[in-house]
Order: C-alpha cells, then structure tokens, then sequence
C-alpha cells in the first residue's frame, strides 16, 4: 500500500495541493482531466479526512496539506517495526539459552 | 484498509520450541513483555505488562499449536503470528495491524484513484 502511496508517476490532489503550499479546487482543476465540482468535493473529503486543511479566501476555498495523519502512521508503522524487531531478537537469544547455544 | 507491520525471521530451532516460547507466559516474560498472563486457547485473555506501566490486554482468538496464533488487542489492533517448518529450522510471520489509521489512508487511495 505504500508503494502505491509513493508512486511518484501517478499524480494526487494531495500532492498537487502539496506542489503548490495551497491551493484552491479552481487552480486544481485547470490542471487536471476533472471537473471543478469533482476537484472540490474531493478536496472536501480529503479536508474531513484531516489531510488537507480549508480556509476561506474569498469566494473560495484555500487547501493545505496537513501532513500529521499520514506522519502519524508511518510513526506507528516505524515504533512498532522496531519493537518487533527488539522483541524477535530477545526471542532467538531466549531460543538459543535453550538449546544452550 | 488495515496499517499493519510485517517481521519475517527464521530461527534455528522447531516449530514446537518457538510455539512454546510464542504462549507459555514464563517465557513470554523472556521476550514479548515484564509480566504475562497468558491462556493461549482461542477464546483465552492475556494481559500484557511492561516496566513502564504499559499494560495490554487480548483475547485469543485462534491457537493452531506450532502453527498459528492470533491476538485481538484491546485497541482494535491485531498480532498474528506464523511458524513453518524450513529447514534451517522455522520460519517465523509476524503482522501486526492497527485500524487506527484506516480512514485517513483509505480517502488518500481513493483521492489517488479517482483523478489518475
């Protein structure tokens, strides 16, 4: 799943929001093969899924990446990869006692 | 959509010593954590105590013995555990998965799909 994540060739409206410190779903969508009522309900939905942040400027609405939910899990992804590996090395020393390796 | 870590080791001894050490809380309390209650059948708990005051409970809910065990966490996470034999001794699967991130990532995927 992260693979896909970093495929770099593929572009995101994260991303894209991303490229450009913010941005809004009229900007976004002269640049992409979708409609601008497409861009901004997605940006909507990426804004409640706290990946994007919204503010009101103007008539429109400004988005910006919030990086912490994906920071957060690849935080969880990382803590828990290292306790695992301490613990599977405590595991073979605890293996090897036994055989009195 | 499910975050999960994945450990693949293999160790130099059976299936049945590694299954011993996997569910019998002494040596539980060797590796995995300070302080283990244990009853590894499905259906059994487990509490899970650290020296930092960390306690984790889980119920059991598959016991394949020397083969497969699986914990459900009290937090919605998930451990499963494989052994199979090889021959430089078992080979040990480790996946550990959280649903504690699934929404953010599931929207990121679709946000991906949906204007590739």
């Amino acid at each position: 799943m992260f693979a896909a994540l970093g495929d770099a060739g593929r572009r995101s409206l994260v991303e894209a929001v991303a490229a450009r410190g913010s941005a809004t779903a009229t900007e976004l969508a002269a640049e992409l093969p979708v409609t601008r009522q497409a861009v901004a309900k997605q940006l909507g939905a990426l804004a409640d899924a706290g990946l994007l942040h919204a503010r009101r400027a103007g008539r429109e609405t400004r988005y910006e990446v919030t990086p912490e939910p994906l920071g957060d899990a690849v935080a969880w992804m990382v803590s828990v990869g290292a306790a695992w590996d301490e613990r599977l090395a405590a595991l073979e020393r605890s293996l090897a006692r036994r055989r009195g390796v | 959509m499910e975050l999960h870590v994945e450990r693949d080791v293999v160790f130099p001894a059976g299936p049945d010593e590694v299954w011993e050490a996997l569910t019998e809380p002494g040596r539980l309390e060797e590796w995995f954590a300070t302080e283990v209650e244990l009853d590894a059948v499905p259906g059994g708990e487990g509490v899970f105590r650290w020296g930092d005051g960390e306690e984790r409970r889980a119920i059991v809910r598959e016991a394949d013995e020397a083969e497969r065990l699986v914990l459900d966490w009290e937090d919605g996470g998930e451990t499963a555990i494989e052994l199979e034999p090889v021959e430089e001794g078992t080979r040990v699967r480790v996946v550990e998965s959280t649903p504690e991130f699934a929404t953010a990532l599931a929207l990121r995927a679709l946000a991906w799909t949906a204007v590739a």
